[in-house]
Parts: structure tokens; C-alpha cells; sequence
């Protein structure tokens, strides 16, 4: 006897025509939600942590300092020397007057380099800061 | 007899778009970054040279001294780092109901040879305190945390219990 197999006549592939869509919507999320990357960060740094951490909201605004454990500086994307700094920040205060600068300060630097560092922004009238840290769990 | 000729179907061929739109979220993925600025915010005096000397209160003040040790000093007595916001959250809830000009003022002194970290982590126990009694006051008044509330009442709690920290000025040290 013969016997005819019982396949369903249905196709079995996977459409892939709305695939395009689905990956275009993914770059759409990306793009909406990251920023580019600005600037190669060339000092090695370890952020200290903290539990009373405020968002900057505005992004545009934040402009940063990295301090390294080596103590070298990073404006933009250079190192820079202590007395350079006020001209620089200066600089940008002119451009956007409310200014916050955030201080991306490795956790073992001591606190004397990082006054130093806040009075040369005073002295520029950068007085938002901001003490980047990570929250702690 | 003239034949008709055929016309090819005139299609765009689609089977890549896939790719090329994962080649674009590569790229989106590998040029961008996501991370959200997270940290303690503080608002600098301006610079002035002669600095104009007020007297305030001893009790509308407190004093906390960080030395390169990593000792906390608060009123004369030494207590452990995390201790600090236990020790100012009272003081700070006493005076919600007092004027503007009597609130209290944290002044924050280290060493030139403290360690960043633990600077960081005093000043993020001065701000809990902060948060925390403005957290009990609206919890109090409104039922809600300070996070939750609309921006008036925002308004009215940051009255109430406004963070006043003072970073002092640096001593002059001979290098």
C-alpha cells in the first residue's frame, strides 16, 4: 500500500521583507538616544561613588575636565597645563554663559590639585560644577 | 507576424536593504555613547578679593573638617565618615520653620592631602542629609517624596529646606 505523507501545504520560510523596517526602527532608537562621541579621552581615571547623584538634564551645556591619576589634565580633547585652564574655560563661559563643568577627577588625586583646579575656574567665572561620580549601590 | 516583445518586471531588488541598514546601526552603535552625566552638583562663590567678612550664628553653622587622614571633625568631635548626614540631619530639620536667613550652612574644609574619594564621599553624605530632610518635610506636608511632587510644591520644599553648602576658601600654602 501506498501511503501519501501528510505535509501541510503551507510555506515554511520566514518572511524577511519587513525586516529592513524593524532594523531601520533600531537605528531610528539609537539615533534618537545617544549623542556622538566628542571627544578620545587620553588620562586614565576611576570615578569615585556616591548616593546623592543629580542628572544634568542638559547636555549641551556640560563641559569637561578630566584629572588622571597621574594628575595630567584633559580639556577637549588635549592635555592641558594648570594655568591654561582659566583662558580656556574662559573662553567657553563666553559662549555659553550657564556653563556647568563637570570635574571627571580620578579618586585618588589629592583634594589641594583639585582646589587648585576650582579656583583657576572661578577665577574664569565657570562656578557650576558638577562632581562626576558613580551611583553607589 | 510581429512578436511582442517582453518586458522584464521592473523591480528594485530589496533582499540588501537588510544589510545595509544593519551596516548603519553599526555605525550608530560604535560612533555613539549613551551614558547619562551622573554626579554632585555645586555651585562655586564667585572670586573676590577682599572678601567681606559676615557673622553668622555658631548654631546656624556646622563646620565639617576632613583632614588628610581621613578623619571627620564636626563640632570638635571625630565621628566616621558615613556618620556625618545622622549628625546634620537633625540639626538641618530644626530649622525648617526659621526664616531664609537662618537656615543652616554646611561649610565643608579639607586638607590639601585628602583623598579626592573621601572628600567626595563626605560631600555626598552633607547632600543625602539635605535630600533627606527635604524628602520627611514633603512627605510630611504633601504625602509624596520631593522627587514625586509637581514644580510649585518643588518650589516651596526648596524654601523650606534649601541646600546651602559652603566650600571653604583655600588657605594659602607655601609650595
Amino acid at each position: 500500500m501506498h501511503f501519501e505523507k501528510r505535509r501541510a501545504n503551507t510555506k515554511t520560510e520566514i518572511p524577511t521583507s519587513s525586516m529592513p523596517d524593524i532594523i531601520f526602527m533600531l537605528l531610528l532608537f539609537f539615533m534618537v538616544t545617544t549623542t556622538m562621541r566628542e571627544v578620545e579621552v587620553l588620562v586614565n581615571f576611576k570615578l569615585p561613588e556616591a548616593k546623592a547623584i543629580e542628572k544634568i538634564e542638559n547636555k549641551r551645556l556640560v563641559s569637561y575636565i578630566w584629572v588622571g591619576n597621574d594628575q595630567r589634565i584633559q580639556i577637549n580633547d588635549s592635555i592641558v597645563k594648570m594655568e591654561e585652564i582659566e583662558n580656556i574655560m574662559y573662553n567657553k563661559a563666553v559662549d555659553l554663559p550657564n556653563i556647568i563643568v563637570s570635574l571627571r577627577v580620578d579618586q585618588k588625586s589629592d583634594m589641594g590639585f583639585v582646589t587648585d583646579i576650582q579656583q583657576e575656574l572661578r577665577k574664569a567665572s565657570c562656578l557650576r560644577i558638577n562632581y562626576s561620580a558613580m551611583v553607589k549601590i | 507576424m510581429i512578436k511582442k516583445k517582453k518586458i522584464p518586471e521592473a523591480t528594485i531588488p530589496t533582499a540588501s536593504m537588510a544589510d545595509i541598514a544593519f551596516l548603519l546601526l553599526l555605525f550608530f552603535l560604535v560612533a555613539t555613547v549613551i551614558d547619562v552625566d551622573t554626579g554632585l552638583g555645586l555651585t562655586l562663590p564667585e572670586i573676590n578679593d577682599k572678601p567681606v567678612e559676615i557673622e553668622i550664628s555658631k548654631d546656624r553653622m556646622a563646620a565639617v573638617l576632613v583632614n588628610e587622614n581621613g578623619d571627620v571633625l564636626i563640632d570638635g568631635s571625630v565621628i566616621p565618615v558615613f556618620q556625618i548626614k545622622d549628625m546634620l540631619k537633625a540639626r538641618i530639620a530644626s530649622k525648617n520653620n526659621l526664616p531664609s536667613n537662618k537656615k543652616m550652612i554646611i561649610s565643608l574644609k579639607t586638607d590639601r592631602k585628602t583623598v579626592y574619594n573621601i572628600y567626595i564621599a563626605a560631600l555626598d553624605q552633607i547632600k543625602l542629609a539635605f535630600f533627606e530632610v527635604r524628602d520627611e518635610y514633603s512627605n510630611g506636608k504633601y504625602g509624596k517624596k520631593y522627587n514625586d511632587l509637581n514644580e510649585e510644591q518643588q518650589k516651596d520644599v526648596k524654601e523650606v529646606v534649601p541646600i546651602i553648602i559652603s566650600i571653604a576658601e583655600p588657605e594659602k600654602v607655601n609650595k
